[in-house]
């Protein structure tokens, strides 16, 4: 009896140090993701693939279904080879192994980025903050491209398509090559002086909305100045920690994505797609040259979510950025002063509050009518408070640290105590907050763009779609499911975000 | 070394996309036009209509013009920017109820029409409306086609669209969809029936509509949507209209009616069996007072009277008319000559009568048919007018009582009316509180109305025993503001009748075996108009030439799932004249280039 409970125990605790070494590999977290995602998808597909009222079969949904089997089949064999590897006695994945990598990469192009990231962190056994940063980097770059030559399926494309692919296609190959050297020539985090030249390329890359190259150039660029002691650079130590939770990456991924396919459109997509009618393709099912239908009025829908991303992120960005602002300002005036100056500003603030954000918003569109600076007016207003009520209680503890006395001591102005003092150090909750309220912002745009009350009507708006995608619920689902994707994807990316953003901010977690 | 074969199949995919996108043909956006150097044109309408106002934008844009569009949520907003003049051109619609041309025309094109929105003001347009109003049918087709070929051909003064069809849905497992669907007319309730006819003496038929504020329940204070219906079928008329549009004696207060040689005098034959009903304890009961001679000759002189109530809304359908008597001399029924057929007036209005008439009365309690004893009306117009007869199918001439009417309104001084206190006959705000002190001569009476539901009970003494005796004994009528709530509130049973099938629906219910869409052409014609006010883009004929050229109605029509017909202009759906609009974007050119050659 006594030897089998030993042996049980023995077995548990064997079973959390299996668990707990799988956890921390990179490499078992992307590669267990990709599977199961691809699985998802294969399933998802083989349940669209065949209509049960009509006995139809539809070939695209089953050819998608059975591409994805392949992969959920390859990906879930490297998985559990990784797995075992990793549990052996060895404890680290084989170099044979990781070769193995090199089969995963290349389904990025049927759309499948999880397996391409499984594949890179399979590939390179020392992963750097560079090297994550050129991958994700190269993805985005890989992901536009995708996107984009989906319009070689139309019957035209814009005069600019061919130059915007040569420009993507050049700066995809810029990132694979930094990739490749940002995986030979940091050596135990030492910088390599040869890179200084593909970290000015990747700070270039901000143009093109790719966010990561921009902030991979970055660091090289702060290591090798700070003469390549990384340990004194706060910020790179976040975005260090904020890498290490793959589902936050997942939603900066997506977010950077949006952001770049944003800026793209405006060379490889066509606009008059998005906008103007084509009364021969009306209500058309999903196929190649419409991947996402068209609605009643023949207009591509796939492209139309396309030009929705940029006004859903203009609208999320802006209107965040201006109550953080505003309520920023006046939170820490409050915070900083105290007494009647924090009762007369925050009991204000409260009776703002007290009205519903929303409701504000209609009243606000409603009055002035319906428009997108109307809109990012009303949604900004509401916001407000909230961020005020953040700065504040920040700022009050701040305020009777040693270092503000210190600066009260040396005779320095309130307003430089406030702006060089006290506020840099109190932007970590506002950041979290912010991420977490540009996901609820794009939310309420397209809510009230679905009310009517967003965008005018014929603007490519995710929530537009939606309410014209709404009428044919029940005989073109398809108009409302892809905007309705696009909207949960976005909010729960920036969620995702926000949550690693906060792990890698909190001091606690360091 | 991985990556050197990594970098070669990248290298290879990326050029190969590069390069497809090289060989795809690329496209030239639209064509730069001239259009394009004038200012935005300023598109009006209704959120209602937001799919046309669409494709008409896009076509114009197509064409190479500027288009701005201004959607206004409701008709009260869209009505006040129409006012205000802000607009270039703006996207309306006009329904003829009467079924006859002048109405289809004079209201919305001659230069003192209530509903002439873009000011047209062209003596011509008058003189042509004028004159085709003293004709016969015979002879006024060829001066409507001349204004329809003056107003769209030559003038350009609007852009015709569409004409809608009338769709209605019914649950089949209920009532045969075999009902009455007039084109013109509201709907004949008294005929509805349950397939199960037990059931039409014990369950309530619930139909819908939109609107839950009645503008008034006096039939000449309102001509809308929120009320036609329900007036039609709580007040009887003294001729109807058939579902084609012909006006008949059939199911009205009438025997028979006959035009007398001139085209001014009408007469009209009345029956002696319906009374008045009114409202106690939300139940319709007999008032036991006769509808007769003297009601109609009060109502139709209230009606023709400019000041007879507050707010008269249909003043315009009634002023053709000069005076309204009573026939008591059996002599002037036999020396008058009818019209069409040159018999006297008095043989076209026995025709097909039991009882032959033996004596005229002008007291309508004196009237009895079965012995000889009849009521006859004599209506005559200040010019000849043809159409007045149409006017009087109109809901707005439902006979009302004479005393009930002006026991209501004696009450206060037309004058200084206040709306906020006095209480007018058919005040809808006094009957929703519960004052319901209607006098009602239709089928049905309406019995209480609330934010809810208007309901509906048969009058006991609407001819009796006869086949317009109402069937359904309750009718109620649930208040449903948009249309795909009340289609699925029609789908899951809730309510038995769809007066109204959206397009997008029709498939859907046409789907389901339980439902019935019935179809068929209506009066409803939707049309651009262009603003003629004095320093505006469109005073020009060259430009909405240019412009009405550029709209195609195909493709209405296509994304409407073919339910929608082609129109010339409001008279197509009456008058068949042969015109069809068809777009030209050449022509529309030809028309911009002669513009900017002024």
């Amino acid at each position: 009896m006594i030897k089998q409970e030993v042996h049980s125990g023995i077995e548990f605790y064997q079973k959390k140090v299996k668990k707990r070494k799988l956890g921390a590999s990179l490499e078992f977290i992307t590669a267990q993701l990709s599977w199961q995602f691809s699985g998802a998808i294969s399933c998802v597909a083989l349940l669209s693939a065949y209509n049960i009222i009509t006995n139809a079969l539809n070939r695209m949904a089953l050819i998608i279904s059975i591409l994805f089997l392949i992969q959920f089949a390859i990906q879930y064999f490297v998985t559990t080879k990784i797995s075992k590897e990793i549990t052996s006695e060895l404890g680290e994945v084989t170099s044979k192994t990781r070769k193995l990598g090199l089969l995963l990469i290349p389904f990025v192009l049927l759309g499948n980025f999880f397996m391409f990231l499984s594949g890179f962190m399979l590939i390179q056994k020392d992963k750097t903050i560079e090297y994550n940063l050129s991958v994700y980097s190269l993805l985005t770059s890989i992901f536009i491209l995708l996107i984009s030559a989906m319009n070689l399926f139309k019957d035209s494309v814009v005069e600019t398509f061919a130059l915007g692919m040569g420009i993507y296609g050049a700066y995809a190959i810029i990132n694979l090559v930094t990739l490749i050297a940002c995986s030979k020539w940091i050596q135990n985090g030492r910088i390599n002086r040869k890179l200084l030249f593909f970290a000015i390329l990747g700070l270039v890359g901000i143009i093109t909305g790719n966010v990561f190259s921009f902030l991979m150039g970055l660091i090289i660029l702060a290591k090798y100045f700070n003469k390549n002691s990384e340990t004194s650079i706060e910020w790179i130590d976040v975005i260090r920690r904020l890498f290490k939770n793959y589902m936050s990456c997942i939603g900066m991924f997506i977010i950077v994505f949006l952001i770049s396919v944003s800026i793209a459109s405006l060379l490889t997509f066509d606009y008059d797609i998005a906008t103007l009618n084509n009364y021969m393709a009306l209500l058309q099912p999903p196929s190649l040259m419409y991947p996402f239908g068209t609605d009643e009025l023949g207009r591509c829908v796939f492209t139309r979510i396309v030009f929705g991303a940029r006004i859903s992120l203009l609208v999320g960005l802006v209107s965040t950025t201006i109550p953080i602002v505003i309520g920023g300002i006046l939170g820490a005036i409050s915070g900083y002063y105290g007494r009647n100056t924090d009762n007369i500003i925050m009991r204000l603030l409260d009776i703002l509050y007290a009205v519903p954000g929303i409701l504000l918003a209609i009243a606000i569109i409603a009055a002035f009518g319906v428009s997108t600076m109307n809109l990012i007016l009303a949604l900004s207003i509401g916001g407000i408070p909230s961020y005020a009520r953040t700065v504040r209680a920040t700022v009050m503890s701040l305020a009777s640290q040693e270092f503000v006395e210190a600066a009260k001591a040396c005779g320095a102005k309130d307003g430089t105590i406030i702006f060089k003092h006290i506020i840099p150090n109190s932007l970590a909750p506002v950041i979290v907050r912010a991420t977490l309220g540009i996901g609820s912002a794009v939310l309420s745009t397209s809510s009230l763009s679905f009310l009517g009350l967003g965008v005018e009507s014929h603007v490519p708006e995710w929530g537009n779609i939606l309410k014209a995608g709404s009428t044919y619920l029940e005989t073109n689902p398809y108009i409302a499911i892809f905007p309705g994707l696009a909207i949960i994807t976005i909010v729960l990316s920036f969620n995702y975000f926000g949550d690693g953003l906060r792990d890698a901010l909190d001091p606690k977690l360091k | 070394m991985n990556f050197k074969k990594l970098l070669s199949v990248f290298l290879i995919g990326g050029l190969s996309v590069v390069v497809g996108g090289c060989s795809n043909e690329t496209e030239n956006t639209i064509t730069d036009n001239v259009a394009s150097s004038l200012p935005a044109i300023r598109i009006l309408g209704m959120s209602s209509s937001e799919m046309d106002l669409n494709i008409l934008a896009d076509q114009l844009k197509k064409a190479g013009f500027n288009v701005e569009l201004n959607v206004q949520p409701d008709y009260s907003s869209f009505s006040t920017i129409q006012d205000t003049g802000e607009w270039d051109l703006s996207l309306t619609g006009w329904t003829t109820v009467t079924g006859n041309p002048d109405y289809a025309v004079r209201d919305i094109f001659a230069s003192t029409g209530a509903y002439n929105s873009q000011l047209l003001n062209d003596p011509k347009v008058d003189m042509l409306i004028d004159q085709a109003a003293t004709e016969t049918p015979q002879v006024y087709k060829k001066t409507y086609t001349d204004l329809e070929n003056y107003l769209v051909n030559e003038q350009a003064y609007f852009i015709p669209l569409y004409s809608s069809l009338r769709m209605q849905g019914v649950n089949n497992s209920l009532m045969e969809p075999t009902m009455r669907q007039p084109k013109s007319r509201s709907s004949v309730w008294e005929e509805y029936t349950y397939i199960d006819t037990a059931l039409n003496e014990t369950r309530p038929f619930i139909m819908t509509q939109t609107s839950a504020t009645l503008t008034s329940l006096d039939p000449i204070q309102a001509n809308d949507g929120s009320i036609n219906q329900l007036s039609s079928n709580i007040n009887t008329r003294i001729i109807s209209l058939t579902d084609e549009d012909v006006v008949e004696a059939k199911g009205s207060l009438s025997y028979n009616f006959a035009i007398a040689q001139g085209n001014k005098e009408y007469y009209f034959l009345l029956k002696d069996n319906v009374n008045f009903s009114k409202v106690e304890d939300k139940k319709a009961v007999d008032t036991g007072v006769r509808v007769g001679a003297e009601d109609v000759v009060f109502t139709l002189n209230r009606a023709k009277d400019k000041d007879s109530v507050p707010l008269h809304k249909t003043y315009g359908l009634h002023l053709h008319m000069d005076e309204i008597s009573i026939v008591t001399d059996l002599n002037e029924l036999n020396t008058t000559i009818t019209a069409d057929t040159g018999v006297p007036i008095l043989e076209t209005l026995t025709n097909g009568l039991n009882v032959s008439v033996t004596a005229l009365t002008d007291d309508k309690t004196q009237a009895d048919n079965n012995n000889g004893v009849y009521q006859v009306v004599k209506v005559t117009t200040l010019n000849p007018f043809p159409q007045v007869l149409n006017y009087l199918a109109h809901q707005s001439a439902g006979i009302v009582s004479e005393e009930q009417v002006t026991l209501l309104n004696s009450k206060f001084d037309v004058e200084n009316y206040d709306a906020t206190k006095d209480v007018g006959y058919g005040d809808f705000n006094a009957i929703k509180s519960g004052d319901n002190h209607l006098w009602m001569s239709g089928p049905y009476a309406l019995t209480y109305v609330n934010d809810y539901e208007v309901a509906f009970q048969k009058n006991p003494v609407y001819m009796p025993e006869t086949e317009h005796e109402p069937r359904i004994k309750d009718i109620v009528i649930k208040f449903i503001k948009d249309t795909t709530s009340a289609n699925s509130a029609f789908r899951s049973g809730e309510i038995d009748f769809l007066s109204t099938v959206d397009v997008n629906h029709a498939t859907l219910l046409d789907a389901e075996e339980q439902f019935t869409v019935m179809k068929r052409s209506s009066n409803a014609v939707s049309y651009a108009v262009f603003n003629l006010a004095e320093g505006n883009l469109f005073t020009d004929v060259n430009l909405r030439k240019a412009a009405l050229y550029a709209v195609e109605q195909q493709p209405f029509i296509k994304v409407k799932n073919d339910l929608v017909n082609p129109a010339f202009s409001t008279l197509s759906t009456i008058i068949d004249t042969g015109n069809v609009h068809i777009s030209d974007l050449e022509k529309s050119a030809e028309y911009l280039s002669k513009y900017f050659a002024e």
